[in-house]
């Protein structure tokens, strides 16, 4: 396996109702290091499916999921310790409303990474500045707009150092005027170098920022390229007829 | 009779008062333990009950999914059984024919009562962790804690808070439930009442100092909790 691959699926399957379903149909996909992977299609087209596989939330029916040349899919691979390793950030944020955004943040940090707690607040107030949140550190999830949210989120994530970030249509559940901020982080976590698989419906986005585009429909990768390849020049009917409706 | 020679008679004279608060202690022991029993079956029985809800279908492993369903075979067993019979039918039996060589009646009690309690606590605690979303449980595993981790950091705390108001009816419940003591013939807070009634052939007094004491007890604990739950509430604002 080429040494700059850091995620690998082979014939990627996941059924429902026993077969009737295909949500994935032979998924074999490549994502390299350093790359920014977006993941487009209509819905019900399987791409949430398909980036929820790559951290085992489902369990896929079939097939192979190689990253960083370990099989997770192997049961006798213990999933967590390669989750530390894969950040990932929802549509509906899943921010802890309990805990103050401090403690969401040095969570999982002090349990598995075993950092002291001054440790962990370190980090986590850096990142907070670089979203330009350190002032709601003490704050309540729910005393946060949507996109504060988000981004509080995206920087949970990156608390664990991760080496790749999963998002799960990150602006979907955002207030248009609040799209802007969380963009511009993961842009600007684009540019630091994060490997990243987006799953998103802002085009414009897919274009600036992505270096690879993949379209999915029907739990298959029908066409994939580099964003000008798909948005100006697309082969299949399929992805045709997706980004007229789209654009 | 006058109304104070009736107060003397039911409450001061041969210092019949003792009844009340001898009773009030042993309630107030078979309540309190019985509460801890409660708490302490409940959680287990809610945790195998929805452990196994939310894994049967995920865990990779035939043990694992073995193990699972033992558990939960055991816990649904307890459920109705505990649930299907009445709590002074349970005390019988367990003074009468399961502890028939114990004479610690305060023991036998507690042990009936939180028996009892916990596969009520059981169905409280695993609806508040229903009630939590599943995303909480997905952010917390894709962070890479395990599965105890999430529930432990997670789910539980909010959990709790859902479900505090029905935790606390239901030890409330617990305490007034435990006047059945007397059934075998513990001198709980209730019997005490009874027996000076027995002695005085005066109703009235004695029933509702009964009364008056379980009440205050109530409304205290009912303060108590709604200070918990004020500041449980604090991350809402």
């Amino acid at each position: 396996m080429n040494a700059d691959v850091i995620i690998k699926t082979e014939n990627l399957c996941k059924f429902y109702r026993g077969g009737d379903i295909k949500a994935l149909n032979n998924v074999n996909a490549e994502i390299k290091k350093g790359e920014v992977v977006v993941v487009i299609g209509p819905s019900g087209s399987g791409k949430s499916t398909f980036l929820r596989s790559l951290n085992l939330l489902e369990i896929p029916s079939a097939g192979k999921i190689l990253f960083d040349g370990v099989d997770i899919t192997d049961k006798k691979v213990n999933i967590n310790v390669h989750r530390q390793k894969m950040g990932m950030v929802f549509q509906q944020f899943n921010l802890f409303p309990h805990m103050t955004i401090l403690k969401n943040l040095t969570l999982a940090p002090m349990k598995l990474l075993k950092k002291t707690k001054a440790e962990a607040e370190e980090q986590a107030m850096k990142l907070l500045d670089r979203v330009g949140l350190k002032d709601r550190a003490d704050a309540y999830p729910s005393q946060l707009s949507g996109g504060q949210k988000q981004r509080v989120a995206i920087v949970r994530a990156l608390c664990m150092n991760p080496d790749v970030m999963l998002f799960d249509e990150p602006t979907s559940a955002l207030d248009p005027e609040m799209v802007g901020e969380v963009l511009d982080v993961m842009k600007s976590l684009a540019d630091a170098g994060m490997t990243m698989v987006v799953v998103t419906h802002e085009m414009n986005f897919a274009k600036e920022v992505g270096t690879r585009v993949i379209f999915m429909d029907d739990g298959m990768i029908v066409e994939e390229g580099t964003p000008s390849d798909i948005f100006d020049n697309p082969q299949n009917e399929r992805t045709k007829t997706f980004l007229e409706k789209v654009l | 009779m006058s109304f104070k020679e009736r107060f003397f008679l039911n409450f001061i004279k041969d210092e019949r008062w003792h009844y009340l608060t001898d009773g009030l202690w042993v309630t107030l022991q078979v309540t309190f333990f019985a509460v801890l029993i409660g708490i302490a079956i409940g959680v287990i029985v809610a945790a195998i009950r929805s452990t196994h809800d939310k894994l049967i279908d995920k865990t990779r492993s035939p043990f694992a999914k073995l193990i699972l369903k033992f558990f939960n075979t055991i816990a649904n067993v307890y459920l109705t059984v505990i649930r299907g019979t009445p709590v002074t039918v349970q005390l019988m039996i367990a003074y009468y024919v399961i502890f028939v060589t114990s004479n610690n009646k305060v023991l036998v009690a507690v042990l009936a009562f939180g028996i009892n309690s916990g596969a009520y606590v059981a169905e409280i605690v695993r609806s508040g962790i229903m009630s939590i979303d599943e995303g909480q449980t997905e952010a917390g595993r894709t962070l890479g804690l395990n599965y105890v981790q999430t529930m432990f950091y997670i789910v539980l705390p909010q959990a709790f808070k859902n479900v505090l108001p029905a935790l606390a009816n239901e030890f409330i419940v617990l305490l007034k439930e435990t006047s059945v003591s007397g059934y075998v013939a513990l001198q709980d807070l209730t019997r005490g009442g009874d027996i000076i009634r027995g002695r005085t052939y005066d109703a009235f007094f004695p029933l509702l100092a009964v009364a008056a004491i379980y009440l205050v007890m109530v409304i205290g604990f009912t303060k108590i909790v709604s200070l918990i739950e004020r500041r449980l509430r604090k991350s809402e604002r």
